[in-house]
């Protein structure tokens, strides 16, 4: 099988800093892979390069056979990057829900905005994802009335709604309150198993132990380990990995 | 009789198991304590409102209060038409309406307040009243034309292309540096030097419109500003462009921000708009106003007139705005 996404020789420079050093990685289709690391190892830069919401400063990024050059100009790069765009959703720490729409706006805004779809069309199929997060009772309500478990929720519909071929979920519970985290991640693997290929940054071990078919180890913007999530947890080949994994441990009690 | 009711509920507070309706009615009771002391104080600001109008009503009324030989004489002045010697003078006329056997303290106090010509108001009053739909006139344009002008050089300052920054900064410094009246004047009176002659009223509204233009792209790029950096994210990676981006996820959210204060600027603009009045050609309260008095050296009634006709627009104006702010507040922020 051919990998969905294809990351080769991905360098990213923030002025003097090196924040990814030559990354490259292949995703296979309906994989759910976790990425994993200290914050400040470059996980999430490594994500967000993959819509280019952080523009690399050198490799290439192919998702579902849309090919990107970092170093790429003008309009056809500029046509590239959009492309690549509407191949992945994603789903930020912070939810970023547009405050002056109502839930089903946030949700249509995508298909009606950039892909042109027609109102009736979008909504029906919003209402689709809304209701398979749980969140379609909610569909007339404005974001700041929700608790952060249903925005990310709702977040969340609304980047299935663009219909992508992999989802990049940033961090996605990191803002919440723990009582609040359970609801999310219930989705999220309610996603896994609809056979979506997704990569998320996550500081949640359960999850990544449960749920992923791969967990990848990010330090100093290096890709140190990668392996079956069991293998991971149970004999860690690099120290700084152990280090990670004995911290949850503890911290698990 | 009350005993068996009131029992069981302190029994239900004593017993640990706490029940909301004890609670509740605490909390009720502090509430209720708390919107009668807000209460009072806003009728108090109310009765002292009405009291300080009332004051300034006395100080304009031309009532005298003298006091002679212990005796207080109460008697209002007005002005009126008198024939002498066949020519028609106006002249402060006494009319005394009370005297009291009272004396004050001090011998020969007296009391006198502002005479106001009422004649010359009610002749005048339809004249200096028709402006103020010219005021509005002015008002409005100006302030669409700023608001257009006010978006673009927000937008300007946002810009990465070097001369597109600047133009926004050296338009908003060069305006903000220069007395609005000097603008005003220029427009109307320099502006034909150079062969574009312009009305009165397109003078002001252009100059007023500059002006406020300027000073408002401050309060767009603040409105801008406040959108956060993750909304731009989440519509770029739902594959918006740029110009989507602002029209449908930034815009919308910064004006929400900057229309209460634009508001303010429309009301402080309607009273600016009283110096376009110095082109001699736009025929707007303050202008009417100065003409009537300077014609018939009644320049305080005719000020004070005019005075009265902003103040109302101006708490028109003010209540209105406050409904829009509480309306956006209550929204869906």
């Amino acid at each position: 099988m051919d990998p969905i996404i294809k990351i080769s020789n991905l360098d990213k420079y923030f002025g003097m800093l090196h924040v990814l050093k030559d990354v490259s990685l292949e995703i296979l289709p309906r994989e759910v892979v976790c990425l994993i690391g200290r914050s400040g190892s470059g996980k999430s830069t490594l994500l967000r390069c993959i819509n280019f919401l952080e523009e690399p400063s050198h490799g290439t990024i192919e998702v579902d056979n849309v090919k990107v050059e970092a170093t790429g100009k003008g309009r056809e790069h500029r046509q590239q990057i959009h492309d690549l765009r509407l191949k992945t959703g994603m789903v930020f720490q912070e939810f970023n829900l547009f405050p002056h729409m109502s839930v089903l706006q946030n949700v249509i805004e995508g298909p009606v905005t950039v892909k042109g779809m027609n109102k009736g069309e979008a909504i029906a199929l919003a209402e689709e994802s809304l209701d398979s997060v749980g969140m379609l009772f909610k569909k007339d309500e404005y974001p700041n009335r929700l608790s952060g478990g249903q925005k990310q929720r709702i977040a969340i519909a609304r980047a299935l709604t663009m219909q992508p071929k992999v989802m990049l979920f940033d961090e996605p519970t990191s803002a919440l309150d723990p009582e609040l985290i359970g609801e999310v991640l219930n989705v999220m693997k309610k996603v896994a198993k609809d056979g979506m290929t997704m990569l998320v940054v996550t500081h949640e071990m359960g999850f990544a132990r449960e749920v992923a078919d791969r967990v990848i180890v990010m330090a100093e913007g290096e890709l140190i380990e990668d392996s079956k999530p069991d293998d991971l947890f149970r004999a860690p080949k690099d120290p700084r990995t152990k280090a990670l994994i004995d911290r949850y441990r503890s911290g698990e009690g | 009789m009350p005993l068996p009711f009131i029992f069981p509920e302190e029994q239900a507070v004593n017993s640990s198991t706490k029940e909301p309706g004890a609670q509740k009615s605490q909390a009720d009771l502090l509430f209720e304590a708390q919107q009668r002391k807000q209460n009072r104080f806003r009728i108090n600001v109310i009765l002292s409102w009405i009291s300080l109008l009332l004051f300034l009503i006395f100080l304009f009324s031309g009532v005298e209060i003298k006091s002679t030989n212990g005796v207080t004489q109460i008697s209002t002045w007005r002005f009126r038409t008198l024939t002498e010697n066949d020519r028609k003078i106006r002249k402060k006329v006494e009319f005394p309406m009370a005297s009291i056997n009272v004396g004050l303290p001090g011998e020969g106090v007296s009391l006198k307040t502002i005479i106001v010509d009422s004649e010359f108001i009610q002749a005048n009053l339809d004249f200096v009243a028709s402006g103020i739909i010219e005021t509005i006139r002015i008002s409005v344009f100006s302030i669409l034309f700023a608001m257009t002008l006010a978006m673009l050089a927000a937008l300007g300052r946002l810009s990465s292309n070097p001369f597109i920054y600047a133009l926004s900064t050296f338009y908003v410094s060069l305006i903000r540096g220069t007395p609005l009246y000097l603008q005003i004047f220029f427009f109307f009176l320099a502006l034909p030097q150079l062969g574009i002659v312009l009305s009165g009223l397109r003078a002001g509204v252009l100059a007023l419109g500059l002006n406020y233009g300027a000073y408002m792209s401050e309060t767009f790029r603040a409105g801008l500003a406040s959108v956060g950096k993750g909304q731009r994210e989440a519509a770029v990676a739902l594959g918006m462009t740029p110009l989507q981006t602002m029209r449908r996820i930034v815009l919308p959210q910064a004006l929400r921000f900057a229309i209460p204060p634009m508001g303010n600027d429309f009301i402080s603009m309607t009273k600016d708009s009283a110096l376009v009045s110095a082109t001699g050609f736009v025929h707007e309260l303050m202008w009417r106003a100065t003409k009537v008095g300077r014609a018939e050296f009644r320049n305080m009634e005719a000020l004070v007139m005019a005075a009265i006709f902003y103040w109302i627009m101006t708490l028109i104006l003010t209540s209105g705005q406050s409904w829009l702010e509480t309306r956006l507040a209550r929204g869906d922020r």
